[in-house]
């Protein structure tokens, strides 16, 4: 048996950013980090830098223009990952732009040759590429870039140097030679749409491994980079199917008295449920209720807020729930967020919290709160999220708010109710000049249910369900007349 | 901040002294400012590169010529010769004076720009050690 070579995967200290690249950066690689200005090629790099070096794998910063380094430094201290006491001991700076002037890549070569033999750097950057290429023009006889770019490879790869070089843009019609030549190629972008800015991260070429594809999307804080791996839903491997888990034996009791019967005992646990219904219909109420069911059944929960101004009442009960310790909130009134970034918040919170029942309340707040260029994708994007979750086991309970439309039925403005095993309906409806609510169980997947449509009411204590409305047909159009035999009877709705 | 700076101007004052042979020769005083500014460009050059070191020069030289007009004097650019030469055609309590100027508006310089955990990491291996504190007799 023949061993093949191994390669060593250097976890690259960016949140994210090793899941992205599939399981860290190989090591001795030679990588390529471009972007526009501003997207945050240099921080990435000396995120990455501050990260991977330490004494037995001392890094060389090599940067190319003359007064930059100044700023470089001074801006690059307002990180946190920035730690001034290995500037000069496990981290060096060697400028190039002496080297750079003459016009000679052969120079700057020898230069980092010399260096790379004086310091032996298990991480080398080379901040910019694109510096290097427009202060050298060639010079007849001298090297070209291309050629620059592949001794440089050769000469860092044999020194067992792990490699970035900082370049600029990229060009889709005219690829760079020196795209070749890299083993990996991190792409940054800033997308500006309407009125905010998402930065996205596209790993273009990782040699050897399987990296995740697409755009990530990422946030710069004072802590650097933080990546969001795109929940990835893949439909050609084995894994557990998309939304639809193995019937559970276990139900879960939603904490609304009678709610559970309507359901058929309870709801399946590991669903997706969507409560759908009209604004003030209950539908936080009811999510509400669910997570404190939880709570009491040692069962924690994360709640995921998107409205506004949340209720006072929930907002008591959610307190309460929030300092014993038995759920984790995310409210977000940020208006970029991508889906994927808060999908990421959830996961952590869940693990954190060892929840097992999530709510997000609501659609309709989380479509508002994810950043403009995204909203073309929402429905694409709820599925992938919903797929996150319900791989980890967790029972969702999603809230949609639902225009009433007297004239169509429908559960969720998003079609995302397919997307969901579980969907309960709520209605108003005109009976006697006032306003009465109404729910109905629509679906459950594979499992029985109530197909009743049930009168509720909301008090003090939450929801309060009444009796099937058995005297009254036409209920979902909206105004609902009293059917002959009731008429007849003397019976009615409850008042 | 006043107590680096404190610190910072004896360390320069302290290395100055260590390196002049004859305090009552300018000459003596020039060579030693060019000997100690020498040492902080090579520490600072591979850092920011020789430009950027020569602009902070410059600019240090510039800030140190309103208490010292005459480092000023002459045309051409800032060059470490043209300081050298200045410092050697004065008085050498003035041209120590002078020199120290020069080299603490630099480093203040430095400080504002990369802070100053990161400027006296860069340079702390050009100042003359600080004695211990003698006992007090």
């Amino acid at each position: 048996m023949i061993d093949k070579v191994s390669i060593r995967r250097l976890a690259t200290g960016v949140p994210g950013l090793d899941a992205v690249l599939g399981g860290g950066l190989p090591e001795y690689s030679f990588n390529l980090i471009t972007g526009p200005p501003g997207a945050g090629k240099t921080t990435l790099a000396f995120q990455l830098m501050f990260a991977m070096a330490t004494r037995e794998k001392p890094a060389l910063f090599f940067t190319v223009l003359g007064e930059p380094p100044l700023k470089m430094l001074r801006y690059q201290q307002q990180f946190s990952f920035f730690d001034l006491a290995r500037v000069n001991d496990t981290i060096r700076f060697v400028n190039l732009s002496d080297e750079v002037a003459t016009g000679k890549l052969e120079r700057v070569l020898a230069r980092i040759a010399e260096e790379v033999e004086a310091f032996s750097p298990a991480l080398v950057f080379v901040d910019s590429l694109r510096s290097v290429k427009l202060d050298g023009p060639p010079v007849d006889g001298a090297i070209s870039l291309q050629q620059f770019i592949q001794e440089l490879g050769m000469l860092l790869s044999s020194w067992q140097a792990t490699t970035f070089l900082i370049g600029e843009y990229l060009s889709e019609s005219n690829p760079h030679p020196v795209f070749t030549v890299a083993d990996g190629l991190l792409a940054l972008d800033q997308a500006v749409h309407r009125n905010s800015m998402v930065r996205k991260i596209q790993v273009l070429k990782m040699r050897g491994q399987a990296t995740s594809p697409g755009m990530h999307t990422f946030r710069i804080t004072n802590a650097g980079l933080e990546v969001f791996p795109a929940a990835v839903v893949r439909g050609d491997t084995p894994a557990p199917r998309a939304p639809a888990p193995v019937p559970s034996e276990r139900r879960l009791t939603m904490g609304v008295p009678r709610l559970d019967e309507m359901l058929g005992g309870g709801l399946p646990a590991g669903y997706s449920l969507l409560v759908a219904g009209p604004s003030g219909s209950g539908k936080t109420i009811l999510a509400t209720a669910f997570l404190s069911e939880g709570a009491r059944l040692g069962e924690p929960g994360v709640l995921v807020a998107f409205e506004q101004t949340p209720s006072l009442s929930r907002n008591r009960t959610i307190d309460d729930l929030v300092q014993a310790g038995k759920l984790g909130v995310i409210n977000t009134r940020s208006l970029d967020l991508s889906i994927d970034e808060i999908v990421q918040q959830l996961l952590t919170m869940i693990r954190k919290m060892k929840a097992t029942r999530v709510v997000i309340d609501s659609l309709s707040g989380f479509e508002l709160a994810v950043a403009p260029t995204f909203r073309e994708d929402f429905r694409e994007s709820l599925f992938r999220m919903v797929t996150a979750l319900t791989a980890l086991g967790v029972t969702v309970l999603m809230t949609s708010e639902l225009e009433d439309r007297y004239t169509d039925l429908r559960f969720s403005p998003y079609g995302s109710a397919f997307l969901t095993d579980a969907i309960i309906v709520q209605r108003y409806i005109e009976v006697a000049s006032c306003l009465k609510r109404v729910m109905a169980v629509v679906k459950v997947r594979a499992s029985d249910h109530s197909s009743e449509i049930r009168q509720f009411e909301i008090d003090d204590s939450g929801l309060v369900i009444g009796d099937v409305v058995l005297d009254y047909d036409g209920l979902l159009g909206g105004r609902p007349t009293r059917n002959a035999r009731d008429v007849a009877a003397g019976g009615g709705l409850a008042r | 901040m006043p107590a680096e700076k404190d610190r910072l101007r004896e360390a320069i004052q302290r290395t100055l002294e260590v390196h002049t042979a004859d305090p009552r020769d300018a000459r003596a005083v020039a060579g030693a400012t060019l000997g100690t500014w020498q040492q902080v460009s090579e520490r600072l050059t591979p850092v920011i590169g020789e430009r950027g070191v020569d602009a902070l020069f410059t600019r240090a030289l510039h800030l140190a010529s309103a208490t010292f007009p005459w480092l000023a004097d002459g045309d051409g650019p800032a060059s470490a010769a043209t300081f050298k030469a200045r410092l050697e055609a004065h008085e050498a309590r003035a041209a120590a004076a002078a020199s120290q100027a020069v080299l603490l508006a630099f480093t203040n310089l430095l400080a504002t720009l990369i802070g100053n955990p990161l400027s006296e990491r860069l340079l702390a291996s050009v100042w003359a050690p600080n004695p211990s504190p003698e006992p007090e007799p």
